[in-house]
């Protein structure tokens, strides 16, 4: 019988006029969906983020000053105006993540540890926010609040409440909200992990029940620290709020100081990308401190004999405030910016000097009727489409990279980018998108790029790339690779294998991610804001130039909806997964 | 169930690497058509690395690989494992968990492109062979570990595969259910005739399934023989204690004889066989199989102990003795003797076997404390 010898890399013609080591390894390429990966790694997060930054030392590099190696784009982020801005955000940063944490650990007790009545209007609360894009929330409050707004107009003195709102206060106040389901999502994980065995083990060794709580804070110290870098990071990296309150309230924090010193003329690269090292830094602190932290205290409380806990029965007193205590956090998380936002959408003549305003849905009918307010949601609802689908695709791969049992340069790689990318501000990215793709050297390379919706569709994509990744990381690690083998060895090939196994398996996963991947980039602003294409504003654009034209009513009526769109393509895609998906797809992840 | 047409599976210098560790190490085995092979070793022996790469889910840095006269694995050469035309039974049960039983055997059959009126009979056939018949509908999770592993198994058959792969198919089952599915494992691919490789570090395991056993160290094979050959005459050390002893001696060789060699451990000789070519004077271990010891009076190869543990094994009981040689286990006796009681030891020299020493001794032999071991 004949071998069957049949090389793997079929032979290609060489190109004749390559020298021969090159002209071997272009030989060599394979378009896989590994090389498109990368390709798209390099192209849409490698080269706008490295570009952009490295100009903070080397402005020549990029024609953008005479020196080839400097510090001098630094000095102005410690000092005057960008040196202030940095202070008040890591000021800001520091609060929103001691209070978003304190708050989150006594809910997540309350919530998975008690009897308490209200514990279940939480989860709900916190998937909401989670959705909700911190301009929103503040813009819900600032309808409230601000001057001739919907409080006054019901003919309440409301100025004392303004002043604190429009200040360093009200800003913590709404990132320490955005933070808040970051941080009770940590703390929750950790608690459900966390048996009652430790809290017996030392109540039947004489310990009181004071005693048992410090164990229990102890062995969440992990989660703690955790919570709090992901606050911090969020917190300092935000630009909804630096846009809305602190623009207002006259109390410049650092993504907002970037956004000022990209539209300044000229454009002072150098010292923008300084000041986003400057706050990319903080961030690899804030996660480095936490690593610090928790060296040596990385408890392993789960195990196949972890026994659940049981639920701590309440007197009708502590129930009593326990639920207020809840209800009061519901209120000022979502019911206060709900109520804001709603009843403004209602008020016609909202942000007019008219002193008759009257309640009906004219604004809503200004929505569909004006092409101006109606375009951005369905270019956005398009632009989202295309980003999730790209976005998901590109973190399947890279969440496959990622959970590898096989050490790898490509998986270092690929950590690196993706952790350095949540740590980058959306703000950072979209001037490096503008700064990359304004080069002269890649429009001689003919990509003209800038101001297209297919650079923006990139951006969003780059953007939602890390969390879309990292939210997929632990469902693909979860999945045994002997089941793909096992796949293989019966008859499938690899494409087969992934659609047969993998994809079934993630495939609740993947949808939760595709989702929040489009919600996310539906009300998406700071990318949006600085690489929108002249002539067709996104949603969040949209929004901001219907408020800036003083149609409060118009602008917030273009938010309830696009929420509402939003909730309605969730609502879609599950009623499709549920109702067609295959029922072996669906019982993964449910209970017996 | 219809037989298959088993093929030679032919490993020629295989050498697969992790980093500065061989996992296989220039690894020669010729597996005999519809034989059952059992690889046996330690972990890190790479008996999974060399099972994986029979499966082509690892590939070979050096050699070949050959089923039959096609070669599937060689230099910059790889058959991707769903053109290899095997099957296997993994060790964590690798069952789709959103798929049912009937699925997951059914899956096997995609590359028979059969009819689906076949596909579902002999899915059907396979489920029923292995005793689910009436489980076919449920999914993993709603099956005993048992269970799981027997759909495992009906994954493997159905496809009437000419090779079928066994990792450890029995790590992560009770004493028990082990004992019963083993059963089923030998009769089931002794019935569709395939050639078989099974992977495991339990001995027991591989005596009571093997026609051959292969015993693998460090990725190189020591010795490839009949079970039998294997207890009796192991080709080492490693081979000879790896396939169960109940205890072992340093002793230096007194005489040799055609048969026999006497090796003298403190104040005792022991009789004892060894294949090596041993010198007086040598220093040699001495080790004991399970079957050697026995309790007796005094007399010739006996050693005066103490008893300091006994359990009952239903059949009778088993010991474990103290002499000043050091701890035997398994002396096998049908009356119980009372711990503390001394006894004397009878060792058949048919199962003791005396093995050039791989250990240093720096210290007078002749003692009962003898031997100072680095």
């Amino acid at each position: 019988m004949a071998l069957d010898t049949a090389p793997l890399v079929r032979d290609r013609v060489p190109f004749s006029s390559l020298p021969l080591t090159l002209a071997k390894k272009v030989n060599r390429i394979r378009i896989t969906p590994m090389f498109v990966f990368w390709t798209l790694i390099l192209f849409i997060l490698v080269i706008p983020i490295v570009l952009f930054l490295s100009v903070a030392f080397s402005p020549r590099l990029m024609s953008q000053g005479n020196q080839w190696f400097t510090f001098s784009s630094f000095k102005p982020v410690f000092s005057g105006a960008y040196g202030t801005a940095l202070m008040h955000s890591l000021t800001l940063g520091i609060v929103a993540s001691l209070g978003a944490t304190a708050i989150a650990l006594s809910m997540a007790w309350l919530v998975l540890r008690t009897d308490t009545p209200a514990r279940f209007l939480w989860n709900g609360t916190i998937f909401a926010l989670f959705l909700a894009p911190s301009y929103l929330i503040a813009l819900g409050w600032q309808r409230l609040f601000e001057q001739r707004g919907v409080l006054e107009i019901m003919g309440l003195h409301i100025e004392p409440i303004r002043n604190l709102l429009y200040g360093p206060v009200g800003i913590a106040l709404v990132l320490m909200v955005k933070g808040l389901p970051f941080a009770y999502l940590v703390i929750a994980n950790a608690m459900r992990g966390l048996g009652e065995e430790f809290e017996q083990a030392v109540r039947v060794h004489g310990g009181s029940r004071i005693a048992a709580f410090k164990i229990m804070a102890s062995l969440l110290t992990p989660s703690l620290f955790s919570a709090m870098a992901i606050v911090f990071a969020e917190a300092i990296s935000d630009f909804g709020v630096a846009s809305t309150l602190s623009s207002i309230g006259h109390f410049s924090v650092a993504t907002y100081q970037l956004y000022q010193g990209i539209n300044s003329i000229p454009v002072n690269f150098p010292v923008s990308a300084a000041t986003s090292i400057t706050l990319l830094s903080l961030v690899l602190l804030a996660i480095f401190a936490q690593n610090r932290a928790l060296r040596g205290r990385s408890f392993r409380t789960l195990s196949g004999r972890t026994r659940p806990a049981t639920l701590t029965r309440l007197s009708l007193f502590v129930k009593a405030s326990t639920s207020s205590y809840i209800v009061v956090l519901l209120l000022i998380t979502l019911g206060i910016p709900i109520f804001g936002a709603v009843s403004a959408s209602m008020l016609e003549g909202l942000g007019s000097l008219l002193s008759h305003y009257s309640i009906n849905f004219s604004n809503y009918t200004r929505v569909f009727h004006s092409r101006f307010l109606r375009n951005p949601l369905i270019y956005s609802t398009q632009m989202s489409l295309i980003t999730a689908t790209i976005a998901v695709a590109i973190a399947t791969i890279a969440s496959k990279v990622l959970t590898s049992i096989k050490p790898s340069k490509s998986k270092k790689f690929v950590d690196f980018f993706l952790l350095a990318a949540v740590a980058l501000p959306g703000i950072v990215f979209a001037i490096g998108y503008i700064f990359t793709y304004n080069l002269r050297f890649i429009n001689d390379l003919g990509l003209h790029l800038y101001g297209t919706s297919f650079l923006l569709a990139l951006a969003y994509s780059a953007n939602a790339l890390p969390s879309t990744s990292r939210s997929l990381v632990g469902n693909m690690g979860q999945i045994q690779e002997s089941m793909m083998d096992a796949a293989r060895v019966h008859g499938s090939k690899p494409l087969r294998a992934w659609l047969d196994v993998t994809m079934p398996l993630i495939a609740r996963p993947l949808l939760i991610a595709w989702l929040l991947t489009f919600s996310g980039t539906l009300l998406e602003l700071p990318v949006s804001e600085l690489l929108y294409p002249p002539g067709s504003p996104p949603v969040a654009v949209g929004i901001e130039l219907s408020l800036a034209g003083f149609d409060y009513g118009g602008g917030t009526a273009i938010e309830i909806l696009s929420i509402l769109w939003a909730l309605v393509v969730v609502g879609i895609a599950f009623f499709i997964f549920n109702r067609f998906a295959p029922p072996g797809w669906k019982r993964l992840g449910r209970l017996r | 169930m219809k037989q298959v047409d088993p093929y030679r599976v032919t490993i020629r210098g295989a050498t697969k690497r992790y980093g500065a560790l061989a996992a296989l190490d220039s690894f020669d085995l010729t597996i005999e058509p519809g034989s059952f092979t059992v690889l046996l070793g330690p972990s890190g022996s790479g008996k999974s690395t060399l099972i994986r790469s029979l499966a082509g889910i690892e590939r070979l840095d050096e050699g070949s690989i050959y089923f039959g006269d096609r070669q599937i694995a060689g230099d910059r050469f790889h058959v991707a494992p769903e053109r290899r035309e095997l099957a296997m039974v993994f060790q964590d049960y690798a069952l789709w968990p959103h798929m049912t039983a009937s699925e997951n055997v059914a899956y096997a059959l995609k590359r028979r492109d059969l009819p689906a009126s076949e596909s579902v009979r002999r899915t059907n056939e396979a489920l029923d062979r292995v005793g689910l018949s009436t489980k076919g509908a449920n999914y993993p999770f709603q099956l005993s570990g048992g269970e799981q592993q027997r759909v495992a198994l009906a994954r493997a058959i159905v496809g009437r595969p000419s090779l079928l792969l066994f990792d450890e198919p029995l790590s992560n089952l009770d004493a028990d259910l082990r004992e019963r599915l083993r059963v089923e494992i030998a009769t089931l691919t002794r019935e569709i005739g395939a050639t078989a490789c099974y992977i495991t570090h339990d001995q027991s395991e591989a005596f009571a399934l093997a026609d051959n056993i292969g015993v693998l160290r460090s990725g190189k094979l020591q010795q490839i023989a009949k079970p039998e050959e294997i207890y009796r005459n192991p080709a080492n050390r490693f081979v000879a204690s790896f396939t169960g002893i109940s205890g072992s001696f340093l002793g230096s060789v007194e005489s040799i004889s055609a048969t026999t060699t006497i090796v003298r451990v403190g104040e005792n000789a022991i009789t004892a066989r060894s294949s090596e070519n041993l010198q007086p004077g040598s220093l040699v271990d001495v080790l004991i199989r399970p079957s050697a010891t026995s309790m007796v009076g005094d007399g010739l190869n006996t050693l005066p102990a103490v008893v300091l543990d006994v359990a009952y094994r239903g059949r009778g009981y088993e010991h474990v003795v103290e002499c000043e040689l050091g701890v035997i286990s398994g002396v096998f006796a049908p009356q119980s003797v009372a711990r503390g009681s001394r006894v004397h030891i009878y060792i058949d020299p048919e199962n003791c076997l005396a093995f050039q020493s791989e250990r240093e001794v720096t210290a007078d032999l002749t003692t009962p404390n003898f031997a100072v071991i680095k």
